[in-house]
């Protein structure tokens, strides 16, 4: 070891801080309405592009979730002049990137490229969000494709908690919905995107951003010459029913057999992000849980080692919000990871926060602010934002000083009025069984679900009878759901069961009914072979779910109800 | 060089990059970078320790040690680091690989030394106690557990360093043994650290806002007094050309469905052949408009996912292609398929298209990496302690776009054949005869095909703000930074920047 060395005993004050110079954004609203937003910066030759659209899923058509994202993507899959493919290669030819897509407020087409390549970036940009074809072909793929997204998804516990946590905390306001169906996509046919853009994707809700080395003049030209003809059409209407108020604490567990951890999400309404409680709530989030220094994440990961973090989200959005507290939890401590959330959301809404921790969330969020402008997308990002979300076009330049002006008091006002653990909801992804009596001493109210999203209870009520027809839903790996019906017909001995679905019927034979499950193997004639397949089903009530395993293939899930 | 190279080489010209290099007396190489543009510095200090390192019977002690790292020194507590690095909005993290274990930070520029002072007391006066040193192993086992044995293909991936590499020391993996990890004794672990987390055998490069002269009486003040050590026992990671084991098959209890892996032991970094390869690489199965993409994905619909990466290496390095058939594809044909397409490469060489879109896409990448202190202090610490050169970092680039489209023919002809190749077939294992399915899965691709085996970062991704993802220090961080607003918690992770490509 080195000689002592008495400097070393306390970590260094930081060296007053360097001030940030916060670029100059400069706009010009064009004759159309279309409002461009240039920022020069010439350190490296370099440009960041962003045309955003106030639309978003948010908007979609009654009955077509999905829709404004589906139609963002198919916007560079073709024009009128170029396959998907030609622009595809023309965009990787200049090593450039172009993509697009939509979240629940807003749309954006986003390029980066070389600064040599801006006319060319420029003019593919126009094409693309002018003059789309939505090729038959394109949409019957981005079709396919997001269906087979969505499967994944839904295997992923993650977006599970996220599908019930919006659906249960926004009601009839759109941000309720967070995902197509298979059944909306099928609906989503050309005309409908063709109508949709027409009527959506015009100048007046749309932001040109435009950051990096480029000089404003030039650009705001370019643009003009590009979009002149792009005609004005009807501003958007925003008039969402309001989220649900909720009153009392109510868990709602989605039951995933078999799930290692459990996802919890215990959820309040919050504000929309143009709130004047916007900041205090930025500050409370930080105490509370916004990093991996923050209570809930010394609290759950440190201290317990219930999860490998735990953290709040400040989901403030343009018409409404929510504030989340969440974590992946070992299943066997979900109860235990319960209590602990429940007692850090009492506290902060009760107890006002040490000095030390709001000086350290102000400390993070300022030293943070200027490491999110280091990059053009973080800036280009930053501007989005507050073009997208309303924000003043000062934000920036004061956001230090917002964050700087809270106090104690702010923080505790805010805590109390949307930190709400009585009125809570706790939403649990988990294996039912193994987590229901965990969840139960918190909340007496527990609404159970299948992963379809379907109302189900878990005690098995002995009254149904098994014997009947059962209509299931057969799952591949690739995304489909084959329909099939299970007919269970009681013999002397037992059941005699029966699979008929389109590819055909299986007869099972006699099965063994043991503790309201069977497993049996039997053959199945596929394309003039002859297949070992075995077949799995448990009852619960009116419900069942098993896996049909075909020789030398994956194990596939299915889950269905009596007739 | 042809006439097209020329020009792109003639045209475009990186920034040149401000560096000041020096070594301490106690063996510590310095490099400095100042940027003044905006108040932010980033700290990297890369000890010259990785798997590579590792002796048989003592795999996993690189990756130990970097947990070991955060668990406190003489003067600050264990778990504070992150504290001091989260509450001064900075964002850190540490990560291991065959060739080196690194450690990184990005601070506003005021801050500047209290990254001196939380990398140099652990430089100096790590404390390794039995304690910290039981409680990081089973932290390890359940990494692994969590990442490793509980992910599908991702062991396969482990299993093809063994089937590409003979040499004990490339062939093990990140992770380790297990086993090895139960065995490690605490003064074994004490004198792995007294050997390589010493000031002479570490870089320590600083990019960002700060004067060059205050930075250095700083280096001074808070490295000068560490200790140097006699230099670690030298390395051999030299190979055989051919492959171990050129066939095998992978029983995989967790995958959905087939798969398999491809790996070709290809010419260290650095080398005329790797840049060559490098770029073939990035033809066939680097973005949408690559071959494999163009003609599986998109042409055949035969995969559901196509992916390959290059692991980058001082010694002998791999190249590495996933496939990730779609249920009922014939696994033979798409592999047939793919060696067509590779021999198409051998025989006729890139398109002249083809290789304007690679020279772009360098230099794109390039300037784009650049942005950011973090990607700059990453890529000087890599040279200054792989090639003693840290001014890499801008004539790098160069050596790329001087590969010519018959370089790539040649070398594909050369490396990337049958006999220089490793098949690895992953076939979902049977599954264990119990009664509680768990709930199955669509085929996804295993994690990062560039690291195919590097263990995850100490830190897990938050939800927001999010922290550097270091598992790619190659390639420039183009994730957004840290942002106070969540990127729209209700909805699966959407794709509407360049960022994601």
């Amino acid at each position: 070891m080195s000689q002592p060395e008495i400097f070393r005993s306390h970590a260094p004050a930081p060296l007053p801080p360097h001030s940030i110079a916060i670029p100059a954004a400069r706009e010009t609203v064009l004759a159309n309405g279309l409002s461009v937003v240039v920022v020069e910066d010439h350190r490296l030759p370099l440009v960041s592009y962003r045309l955003a659209f106030r639309v978003g899923g948010a908007f979609d058509p009654p009955g077509l979730p999905g829709l404004t994202d589906l139609l963002a993507g198919l916007l560079p899959e073709g024009t009128e002049s170029k396959t998907s493919r030609e622009l595809a290669d023309e965009v990787a030819r200049m090593g450039a990137s172009l993509s697009a897509g939509a979240n629940s407020d807003y749309t954006i087409v986003a390029a980066s490229a070389l600064s040599r390549f801006n006319d060319e970036i420029l003019g593919l940009m126009a094409e693309v969000v002018l003059q789309p074809s939505f090729p038959e072909n394109e949409v019957e793929l981005a079709k396919q494709n997001t269906k087979e997204s969505l499967r994944q998804q839904r295997a992923q516990p993650s977006f599970l908690a996220s599908e019930m946590v919006s659906r249960v905390m926004f009601g009839d306001h759109p941000y309720s919905v967070v995902a197509p169906t298979p059944e909306s996509i099928d609906r989503a046919t050309r005309d409908e995107f063709v109508k949709f853009h027409r009527a959506r994707f015009v100048p007046n809700s749309a932001v040109f951003i435009v950051v990096g080395d480029v000089k404003q003049e030039q650009i705001v030209k370019r643009v003009e010459s590009l979009f002149s003809t792009w005609e004005r059409g009807a501003d958007l209407v925003t008039n969402f029913p309001a989220p649900p108020v909720r009153t009392r604490r109510t868990a709602y567990l989605v039951d995933r057999r078999g799930s290692a951890q459990s996802n919890i999400v215990v959820a309040n309404s919050s504000i929309i992000r143009t709130s004047p409680d916007y900041f205090p709530m930025l500050l409370m989030h930080t105490v509370l849980g916004a990093n991996a220094s923050s209570r809930l994440f010394m609290n759950l990961r440190e201290e317990k080692g219930y999860t490998y973090g735990a953290y709040t989200n400040l989901d403030a959005r343009r018409t409404a919000g929510s504030f989340r507290a969440t974590a992946e939890v070992r299943t066997p401590v979900t109860g235990d990871s319960l209590k602990e959330f429940l007692y850090e959301l009492d506290r902060i809404s009760k107890e006002p926060v040490s000095e030390k921790e709001i000086n350290d969330a102000k400390s993070y969020l300022t030293g943070v602010f200027p490491i999110r402008l280091e990059t053009q997308e973080g800036l280009t990002d930053q501007l989005v934002q507050i073009k997208m979300l309303n924000l003043p076009d000062d934000y920036l330049q004061h956001y230090r000083d917002r964050v700087q002006a809270v106090t104690v008091a702010d923080i505790q006002r805010v805590a109390a009025k949307y930190v709400k653990p009585d009125e809570a909801a706790v939403i649990v992804v988990g294996d039912g069984a193994a987590v229901l009596d965990q969840i139960k001493p918190y909340c007496p109210d527990i609404e159970i679900y299948n992963t379809s999203g379907k109302r189900k209870s878990l005690d098995a009520p002995a009254t149904t009878d098994i014997e009947g027809t059962w209509s299931i839903e057969v799952e591949t790996p690739l995304g489909q759901s084959i329909p099939a019906t299970l007919t269970l017909t009681r013999e002397s001995q037992g059941f005699v069961a029966k699979i008929v679905s389109e590819m055909g019927t299986a007869d099972l034979g006699a099965v063994n009914v043991n503790d309201n499950s069977f497993r049996t193997t039997t053959f199945l004639e596929m394309d003039g072979h002859s297949v070992e397949a075995e077949i799995f089903a448990r009852f619960h009530g009116d419900q069942t779910e098993g896996t049909l395993k075909l020789q030398n293939s994956p194990s596939l899930p299915f889950t269905g109800s009596k007739d | 060089m042809n006439r097209e190279n020329k020009l792109v080489a003639d045209t475009f010209q990186l920034p040149p990059t401000p560096i000041e290099e020096f070594t301490l007396t106690n063996g510590l190489r310095v490099v400095l970078s100042p940027d003044r543009a905006i108040p932010v510095v980033s700290v990297a200090v890369y000890y010259d320790v990785g798997s590579r390192n590792e002796r048989e019977g003592r795999t996993g002690f690189a990756h130990l040690f970097e947990h070991m790292m955060f668990q406190g020194s003489e003067n600050v507590p264990k778990a504070a680091h992150f504290q001091y690095i989260f509450n001064a909005g900075g964002t850190m993290n540490g990560t291991t690989s065959t060739e080196r274990t690194n450690y990184f930070e990005t601070l506003p520029s005021n801050y500047l030394p209290l990254a001196f002072w939380l990398e140099s007391d652990r430089m100096r006066s790590l404390k390794v106690t039995q304690e910290n040193l039981d409680n990081q192993r089973h932290a390890v086992q359940e990494e692994k557990r969590l990442r490793y044995d509980n992910q599908p293909y991702v062991n396969a991936f482990l299993r093809m360093n063994e089937l590409i590499f003979k040499n004990a020391a490339n062939a093990h993996s990140t992770i380790g043994s297990m086993e090895d990890l139960d065995a490690a004794t605490i003064d074994d672990v004490r004198e792995f650290f007294r050997i390589y987390y010493a000031p002479n055998n570490a870089v320590l490069s600083v990019v960002g806002d700060f004067d060059s002269s205050e930075a250095r009486a700083l280096v001074d003040k808070y490295f000068g007094g560490i200790s140097s050590q006699p230099l670690p026992p030298p390395v051999d990671v030299s190979e055989p050309q051919d492959v171990s084991i050129p066939e095998e098959t992978f029983h995989d209890q967790l995958a959905p469905a087939p798969a398999f892996v491809l790996g070709w032991k290809i010419p260290p970094r650095r080398t005329p052949d790797f840049y060559a390869l490098s770029l073939a690489g990035s033809l066939l199965f680097e973005g949408d408009s690559s071959r494999l993409y163009q003609k599986l994905v998109k042409g055949d619909e035969s995969v559901v996912s196509i992916e390959g990466g290059v692991d980058e290496r001082r010694g002998p390095s791999a190249l590495y292609i996933f496939a990730l058939p779609k249920p009922g594809q014939e696994v033979n044909t798409i592999r047939r398929q793919i060696f067509e397409e590779i021999d198409r490469v051998a025989t006729d060489g890139p398109t002249e298209a083809e290789m304007e879109k690679l020279r772009n896409s360098l230099c794109n990448d390039a300037v784009r990496g650049r942005q950011s202190t973090m990607y700059r202090a990453q890529r000087l610490a890599e040279f200054a302690l792989y090639d003693s050169d840290a001014r890499l970092i801008d004539s790098e680039l160069d050596h790329y776009l001087n590969v010519t489209a018959a370089d790539i023919k040649q070398a594909v002809a050369r490396f990337l054949t049958g006999a220089n190749r490793v098949v690895l077939d992953i076939v979902p294992a049977p599954a264990a005869a119990d009664t509680e399915e768990p709930v199955s899965a669509t085929p996804q691709p295993p994690g990062d095909p560039h690291q195919p085996a590097s263990p995850a970062p100490l830190i897990p991704d938050m939800p927001s703000p999010e922290p550097p993802s270091p598992l790619n220090a190659e390639v420039p961080q183009l994730q957004s930074v840290p942002s106070e607003q969540p990127k729209d918690p209700a909805e699966p992770p959407r794709q509407t920047g360049p960022l994601h490509p």
